[in-house]
């Protein structure tokens, strides 16, 4: 190629080598975010090569944006400024394993799939289940903290992760934690860094505690009619023994999509899915007496046949592409409340959308206190921005939270992905200030403008 | 920016004599012996007192020597006394207290109860005392929700026990639970041995409720999972009181289980006990507690608690698992074939609910029951991959000769945190140089085994020049920078966490001084 670069380019590939620089137009615009189009996509092939990206980038004012495999950057607000695409792709190697101690250390480009290919040799794996599924790399999962509905059973990225190694605007590389599973030396950067979204650091490696796989799992399916018998189900389960991997409360709407056909049972069509894992004996006593309890309810259960449940699981681990497929303007709410309101939520959530005509499927985690809407046919404008005004309101009032993580083109979305922040937003500019002083990171995709 | 010099707070408060020589690290028996001048029974409370006094009411400021003498120590050791100790009721008395501090200058360290092992609540350098034995109201329980909303005066074990009709409690378990608070808890991430199952207490914090040095008051999290924005109150829990004062906490409950079983495996050689826990751990077996006990300790808790342990035993190891019955059954008899494959020489399982509390009664007073054979002790928390045990406790047993000094394990095994106390005399100055040598080679070969030199305890000033041991100049100097964003002036629990260094508001330790006691 004789292509002349600019003296950027010429600089980037001095650092990372030319095979790993790209500025051409067509291969930047495939991996615009937010409608903004990067001029350089680097992929460094090593950790430190990374951190000195980051040093040129934050010396010559240069916006980045981290990317994995790209399954996360639709969540947040548009870049303010996008000049350089920082991909981790070349980082996807597995620098530490001890299975007999049930930890790993791998970098942060690496695919969740094949990280659980590779963890599945010896019979474990991450117990993670995050937007993007099998595509979504371990960098984006841990920036995004990213845990779909088996968080009830293992909690969310933040609880697994035992150290972190990360790329600063300094160029320099600092870790934090180790592989131990217990360690409190210093402050705890992990929990700063997962779910920062990419604008304190690059996150380059990551040491995680594994779990053994489980032997087998099986879905369960009540179909409750009603919200207030849904909410009644859900609050015996919980105060009992049993201890579900998943619990997601479906609508009509979102089982049709995710079972690709009209769903069984009566007119209000709602599911509770339920995932058990262990042995025979354990999945036979969640089975019987979840079985018993939607009988003592009169709510019908039904055992799903494991292929069905397997897929249908793997839809809605990737549902943004589930909806994409179908609908291509979807508009996807994720509210964050309290345990005891998901229900509730839902029925709010459920007059906004019939106010403005419009779609909406539900995934509940009942569980767990995690809604996500999905919303079609939203009318540009001022429709759309009601819908969220009120959405977020119904989350607030019930003391939780709500952020847009899809938008329909044309969406207001500098102002109203990330909501309203609390009276601690000026301590997180200054901790963005601190770490990122020119502010080259990810600039404006978080929350409060950061 | 200049470096902050000790404010002449002493002055300040007309006590010139008031543990004006700072003892550091001098041992634990000297200030009953010390003679103190007569001329502190007439002491007029100065013009600071005073006006703390106007914040807070007489009632709720102790500033007489004889009364600070009570505070001049905690689970590490005992330095010296505070300059005046505060008693607020309400998260306005402690911003009060922060805003008039910050217009002085002087420092300010937050205390629960004072049961820290690495010197987090010590007042090493003097300031004002925060004590929040007033704020221990439950101010919340939320069942429906598995959340509650506490002051962070409040006793660990109280939380568990106000849930407890509820089928609900608060998984993080320390040992001192029966007398250390929530806020302590929260400041050190502390640990115990049930986290080994559950995670440790940032695991278990949603919310909390933050004063800065400044006086700002900040909320972070809640009662709910992801709250957008940084993850504050995950940064704060574990930075033992050096970014802000936590005034209220919101908590997650858990479930009790179903059923629990609790196994004691006895052994005839420390290294089959060892070889045991990374069996279990490789089998993916995780229980809810996998704690280890060597024969030299467990003799001294027989003596003092007779739990129950064999007194001819070289090790035992208690393991609880708890669940659904049937998963407990299955663990169970795992457990048990483990145990008898690696030598143990007997497998027990708690027949009754007194067996088992008498089981743990004895793990929880081991600290107590070794206090009853030697003079003083050092506790460690150093951290190591699981599978490294059987070499460690060997290393361990090593430096122990090597150095002439005697050590005990009892630990939690199945997280790989270490707890070897070491039994010394503090009046034997060559002993107390040996312990010092022998602590430091094991938590060097800790580091070198890719662990970590504390587990649950935190740094606190004792630990503070090992940092640089497990972190770069380059890790320390971004922490460094989150410090500078919630305490640049370091007024905020001075002298913990971090060693000496180029920041402004750091302190420097006298050389040699840091370290062990």
């Amino acid at each position: 190629m004789t292509t002349a670069h600019d003296s950027v380019h010429l600089a980037l590939a001095a650092i990372v080598g030319e095979s790993h620089v790209v500025s051409e137009p067509t291969a930047c615009a495939a991996i615009a975010v937010g409608g903004r189009v990067p001029q350089y996509i680097v992929d460094p092939p090593t950790a430190e090569s990374v951190a000195a990206v980051l040093k040129f980038a934050a010396d010559r004012d240069l916006a980045v944006i981290p990317r994995g495999n790209g399954t996360k950057l639709p969540l947040g607000s548009p870049p303010r400024r996008y000049d350089l695409a920082l991909s981790l792709k070349e980082l996807n190697h597995v620098w530490h394993y001890e299975p007999a101690d049930l930890t790993t250390s791998v970098e942060a480009g690496m695919k969740l799939g094949d990280f659980q290919d590779f963890l599945g040799g010896e019979g474990l794996w991450l117990p993670l289940d995050p937007l993007g599924g099998a595509r979504a790399s371990i960098g984006g999962i841990l920036a995004t903290n990213s845990a779909g509905p088996l968080r009830l059973r293992f909690g969310s990225p933040r609880d697994m992760v035992l150290g972190i190694k990360v790329a600063t605007t300094e160029g320099k590389l600092v870790k934090s934690g180790g592989r131990v599973v217990k360690n409190v030396a210093g402050y705890d950067l992990c929990k700063l860094l997962v779910g920062s979204y990419g604008t304190l650091g690059v996150i380059v490696e990551a040491s995680f505690k594994l779990f053994p796989r489980l032997a087998r799992r099986a879905t369960l399916v009540l179909e409750p009619g009603t919200l207030g018998l849904a909410r009644d189900l859900r609050r015996r389960i919980l105060n009992s023994p049993l201890g579900p991997l998943c619990m997601v409360l479906f609508n009509t709407e979102a089982s049709s999509l995710l079972q690709n056909g009209p769903p069984a049972g009566d007119a209000q069509g709602l599911e509770l899915w339920i995932e058990v894992g262990g042995s025979p004996r354990i999945l036979e006593r969640h089975a019987r007496d979840l079985a018993e309890m939607g009988r003592s309810m009169g709510v019908p259960s039904r055992q799903l046949n494991e292929q069905m449940a397997e897929s249908c699981w793997l839809r809605l681990r990737d549902y943004e592409q589930l909806f994409a497929d179908s609908f291509p303007d979807v508009m996807v709410l994720k509210a964050t409340l309290p345990i005891a309101s998901s229900e509730e939520f839902v029925s709010f959530a459920q007059q906004v959308a019939e106010g403005e005509e419009v779609k909406m499927a539900s995934f509940a985690q009942v569980g767990v206190g995690i809604v996500h809407l999905g919303l079609w046919g939203v009318k540009l404008g001022a429709a759309a921005d009601r819908l969220v005004t009120n959405a977020r309101k119904s989350a607030a009032s019930l003391g939780g939270a709500l952020v847009v993580e899809q938008y329909p083109n044309g969406f207001n979305a500098e102002r109203d992905v990330w909501g309203p922040s609390g009276n601690h937003l000026e301590a997180m500019r200054r901790l963005k200030a601190a770490w990122d002083p020119k502010g080259v990171l990810s600039p404006g995709r978080f929350v409060g403008g950061i | 920016m200049t470096v902050r010099r000790n404010v002449d707070i002493l002055s300040l408060l007309g006590q010139q004599g008031v543990g004006g020589r700072a003892n550091r690290y001098s041992p634990p028996l000297r200030s009953c012996n010390q003679r103190r001048p007569a001329v502190w029974y007439f002491m007029k409370p100065t013009a600071l007192v005073r006006e703390l006094v106007s914040i807070l009411g007489r009632d709720a400021v102790l500033w007489r020597p004889e009364d600070l003498m009570l505070y001049e120590y905690d689970g590490l050791s005992s330095l010296r006394p505070p300059d005046v100790v505060v008693f607020p009721r309400s998260t306005e008395h402690v911003v009060q207290v922060v805003k008039f501090a910050a217009s002085r200058k002087l420092w300010v360290v937050p205390r629960g109860a004072g049961t820290g092992l690495s010197g987090g609540s010590l007042p090493w350098q003097g300031g004002i005392l925060i004590v929040f034995s007033r704020m221990k109201d439950i101010l919340e329980i939320d069942i429906e929700n598995q959340r509650a909303r506490v002051q962070p005066g409040v006793v660990n074990l109280d939380l568990s026990l106000a849930v407890s009709d509820d089928g609900y409690y608060f998984a993080p378990d320390p040992s001192s639970q029966k007398a250390c608070t929530l806020g302590g808890n929260v400041a050190e991430n502390a640990g115990g041995p049930h986290t080994l199952l559950y995670g440790v207490t940032t695991n278990h914090v949603l919310g909390l409720e933050v004063v800065l040095p400044t006086g700002e008051v900040i909320h972070t999290g809640g009662k709910f999972w992801d709250p957008p924005g940084y993850d504050l109150t995950g940064l704060f829990v574990g930075s033992e009181g050096t970014l802000g004062i936590v005034t209220e906490i919101t908590v997650r409950l858990m479930r009790k289980a179903e059923t629990v079983a609790t196994l004691l495996a006895v052994y005839d050689r420390v290294v089959d006990a060892t070889r045991t826990v990374a069996a279990i751990t490789a089998r993916g077996i995780t229980p809810a507690a996998l704690e280890m006990i060597d024969g030299f300790t467990l003799r001294a808790i027989e003596e003092a608690t007779h739990a129950g342990y064999p007194m001819d035993s070289a090790a035992v190891l208690l393991i609880e698992v708890e669940g659904l019955r049937e998963a407990v059954e299955e663990n169970a008899l795992q457990i048990e074939s483990v145990c008898q494959e690696k030598m143990a020489r007997q497998v027990r399982r708690a027949k009754s609910a007194e067996e088992r509390d008498l089981l743990w009664k004895g793990r929880k007073n081991a600290f107590g029951a070794l206090g009853r054979i030697s003079p003083s002790y050092y506790v460690q928390d150093g951290v190591i991959p699981r599978t490294r045990l059987p070499e460690m406790l060997e290393f361990i047993g090593q430096v122990g000769t090597k150095y002439r000094v005697k050590i005990g394990n009892i630990f939690h095994a199945g997280d790989g945190n270490l707890h070897p106390i070491i039994l010394f005399d503090p009046r034997d100055a060559d002993e107390s140089r040996r312990v010092r040598e022998a602590a430091q080679e094991i938590l060097a070969k800790c580091i070198e085994m890719g662990g970590s030199i504390t587990g649950e305890h935190g740094v606190g000033i004792e630990k503070i020049n090992l940092m640089p041991l497990l972190f770069t100049a380059d890790d320390l100097d971004m922490m460094r920078k989150i410090k500078g964003v919630f305490n640049p002036e370091g007024l905020f629990n001075p002298g913990k966490v971090f060693p000496a260094g180029k920041m402004c508001g750091e302190l420097r330790i006298e050389a040699g001084a840091g370290g062990v006691l």
